[in-house]
């Protein structure tokens, strides 16, 4: 209890060097424009309305077509999965966001950046299309998701040009050893 | 060691004995005239390895530089094998897949791990086998982002007391086998360009050489040469462009006419394509002493998209040989012109000379993602025997004549459509992971995928660090109700002498053959297996905590006694599906494998162990 006690203590009197300083520790948030309306992290203080920014062109079929084209023109595919599911990049199917599944949080990665090697597009590439990119994303595994990934329907049938038949020698099975 | 020296030392002398004093003076053992080329105990007459084989040690990717994999090592054999049990577990903590093997120098054993890249030394005389030393050189954390199949390491080499290997952001480095400090550090590409470095670097005569990966990012292939001492970089010989950039001068004498001619690394090309036309090195590289050559493939051309660029697309798709010192090229033999299927043939080149239709040669052979087993004269880079090993569709079979690869009708890939059923896929009838070939049955014990695939090509755009892939590919299990297969391939007779099949997944490790008898191998379910030379009878087992997708080792402990080491860890391409990060959902994941391998999410998860066994 006694070290609880003391740790609270510590803290009372960082709070109290900050008052010192001339900044009014309550009003960190209060009456200023935030830095940032799209935070990745957790927002501090107590839960507030926040309003974060939606996606102006979620579900619009025109953007959906238009943000899976880009998909592939700007070879997120080649990183994401043809459809999203993963490869050089993390899946963008699961339910598995490492920065945010808002509209605003998937805007921020893809303008941004992140540090594992996910390049900042915002550099290059102008709001419209991110946003479009965006709702292509949030579409997949949904109804709306244009050009679905699809099975390969066709069975392999076995092909008469290879020689399926042992030399001599055994032809083991994995079962005979377990 | 002390006890192989003693064994072989011991067979010299029988050998001596039985065959009387006018051997030893016709036939020196372990010689040839030039003083190079190494007998081993129990090889089938005439066959020879064309350097030393791993003597107890382990010291370089493949223990050897022909390439065997095979260890003279007897101690364990097919009478005791079924007492092998653990006696080491290293856990590195990296969930991603761990390629390569360790090496053993003296009484250390050295493992690199996926990235971050750290290299660990583990001292083998005291029980445990406890940290000796962690090198970490910090690489780049972008450089997991431009890796295109998982951010893995595939091993070191050991030469003037330094362990050399390359960091995922394509820094060479070289540590002090005994203190783990950083002797020097050489940077060979960008990831800024989507270069990154995940091959296995080998040592001869005091050069490193280091190829490059990122074949699916437009990057332009190499092979560096640098220093021993210093690092400095020596020269540099480019898979694409103009002759000069190649290395090749008056020297080089490709066999086929389709291979000959003046800077055909610019002319097989739409203008200015070769700058970034792929052609990565990102496999084994082999070496000859004798002819002093050295021996390497090259990868996929970009883009995968073939109708956007017409032409041979030279020199992907490609095994060079080379002069190791000034790095000129003495032969090459592109594999498949103008690629419609992602076949990269970085694989293992295994030299050895033997009997071929009654006449001793000097044989590359060449097992690779095409599903055929090339056999070459590797004086010459003449074919001599091209013979299909896993189901194979692309192709009506090879013209030994021309060299051509005659690509079947119909199964051409384009743009715009999927050519359908083509076998193998991009993935191969085996994939990088390196066969074996052990001199005392005269067999090669191929690690075999059964895949196939549907391809398409569709557009893409340049840019720079980001994929530059060009297709869509989906892949599924091959006929045949298996999808993988440990083959015994008979290099003289060419064909198949046992096979042991995995019905859900291909066989995706290394392989390892012994003087024991013994040939060793791994399963994505992550059995590690013991499995006897001649009848592939299957004579232990262990299941270790992930998938095995590593090469397989063994050695002499300071104790004596014969030790066997493999990683277990699941990833690289086969295995993405499985970690973080991939959904099974979309099979044109994982460029393609997800549809092939969704069956492995759940069997396994990913975490990355070493384990070392004795009897």
């Amino acid at each position: 209890m006694r070290s609880v006690n003391l740790l609270l203590l510590a803290g009372a009197l960082v709070l109290a060097t900050g008052c010192r300083s001339g900044q009014n520790a309550t009003s960190v948030a209060a009456g200023r424009a935030p830095v940032t309306k799209n935070p990745v992290g957790p927002v501090p203080g107590p839960a507030a309305n926040v309003t974060y920014s939606v996606d102006p062109l979620l579900h619009d079929p025109v953007a959906l077509q238009d943000g899976r084209r880009l998909f592939n023109w700007y070879n997120c595919s080649g990183c994401h999965g043809g459809h999203g599911g993963g490869g050089m990049g993390p899946s963008l199917r699961d339910r598995v966001w490492l920065y945010g599944s808002r509209d605003d949080q998937i805007f921020s990665s893809i303008a941004q950046g992140r540090s594992k090697g996910m390049p900042a597009w915002g550099t290059k590439i102008p709001a419209q299309q991110i946003w479009e990119l965006v709702a292509y994303i949030k579409s997949m595994r949904t109804p709306y998701e244009p050009d679905p990934p699809v099975e390969p329907t066709n069975e392999m049938v076995p092909n008469p040009q290879h020689d399926t038949v042992l030399g001599e020698g055994t032809q083991t099975s994995v079962s005979e050893a377990k | 060691m002390e006890s192989v020296a003693r064994l072989l030392g011991a067979v010299a002398v029988g050998a001596l004995v039985v065959a009387g004093p006018s051997l030893a003076q016709n036939k020196p053992q372990n010689k040839t005239p030039n003083g190079m080329t190494t007998n081993i105990p129990g090889a089938i007459p005439g066959v020879h390895a064309v350097a030393p084989v791993a003597d107890g040690q382990w010291t370089m990717p493949a223990g050897d530089y022909g390439n065997l994999r095979y260890s003279p090592l007897d101690q364990i054999n097919t009478s005791n094998v079924h007492n092998l049990h653990v006696v080491g577990v290293f856990s590195d903590g990296i969930p991603h897949g761990h390629e390569g093997g360790p090496l053993v120098v003296g009484s250390t054993l050295y493992m690199v791990t996926p990235f971050p890249d750290k290299l660990i030394a583990l001292d083998l005389t005291k029980p445990g086998f406890p940290i000796k030393w962690t090198f970490n050189p910090n690489p780049n954390i972008e450089s997991q982002g431009v890796a295109c199949c998982d951010v893995v390491n595939r091993g070191a080499s050991y030469a003037d007391g330094k362990i050399i290997y390359a960091t995922l952001d394509n820094h060479v480095v070289a540590v002090d086998a005994n203190s783990g400090q950083l002797d020097w550090e050489t940077q060979t590409g960008d990831i800024k360009y989507g270069e990154t470095t995940t091959m296995a670097p080998i040592i001869v005569n005091n050069v490193v050489f280091v190829g490059d990966s990122g074949g699916e990012l437009g990057v332009r292939g190499k092979v560096t040469a640098l220093d021993l001492k210093t690092g400095k970089i020596l020269w540099r010989a480019y898979s694409t462009g103009p002759d000069s950039d190649v290395r090749i001068g008056p020297d080089f004498h490709p066999f086929y006419a389709k291979d000959q001619g003046k800077d055909l690394g610019v002319k097989t090309w739409n203008p200015g394509q070769w700058k970034i036309g792929g052609g990565t090195v990102w496999g084994w590289i082999s070496y000859d002493p004798e002819l002093n050559e050295i021996y390497y493939g090259t990868g996929n051309p970009g883009v995968w998209n073939p109708d956007m660029r017409p032409g041979d697309n030279k020199w992907s798709i490609t095994l060079f040989a080379r002069d190791p010192q000034s790095g000129m090229a003495k032969w090459a033999y592109q594999i498949e012109p103008h690629d419609y299927y992602d076949h990269d043939e970085i694989m293992e080149n295994i030299l050895v000379d033997m009997p071929w239709q009654g006449k001793e040669r000097k044989l590359l052979i060449h097992p690779g993602r095409t599903g055929f087993v090339f056999v070459m004269d590797r004086e010459t880079g003449q074919l001599l025997s091209v013979k299909p090993f896993e189901p194979v569709t692309w192709s009506k079979g090879y013209d030994l004549k021309t060299g051509d690869d005659n690509v079947a009708p119909g199964m051409a890939t384009h743009f715009g459509q999927y050519t359908k059923d083509i076998c193998p896929s991009s993935t191969g009838g085996k994939e990088f992971v390196p066969s074996s070939f052990s001199p005392k049955t005269g067999y090669l014990y191929i690690p075999a995928h059964n895949t196939c695939m549907d391809y398409m090509g569709t557009a893409v755009n340049y840019i720079a660090g980001t994929p530059y892939l060009g297709a869509s590919v989906r892949m599924y299990p091959g006929p045949g109700g298996y999808q993988g297969e440990l083959i015994a391939w008979d290099v003289a007779k060419g064909q198949k002498v046992w096979s042991i099949q995995d019905k859900d997944f291909p066989v995706h490790s290394g392989v390892l053959s012994t003087g024991g008898d013994v040939v060793f191998y791994g399963t994505m379910e992550g059995w590690f297996r013991a499995v006897d030379d001649r009848t592939g009878k299957i004579l232990w087992q262990f299941k270790t905590g992930s998938s095995i997708i590593s090469d397989p080792i063994t050695f002499t402990g300071p104790d004596g006694k014969q030790y066997v080491a493999v990683y277990s860890g699941v990833g690289g391409w086969m295995g993405a599906v499985a970690l973080a990060g991939h959904s099974v959902d979309d099979p044109y994941a994982d460029l393609g494998t997800a549809g092939a391998m969704r069956k492995l999410k759940g069997v396994v998860e990913p975490g990355g162990t070493l384990y070392v066994f004795s009897e």
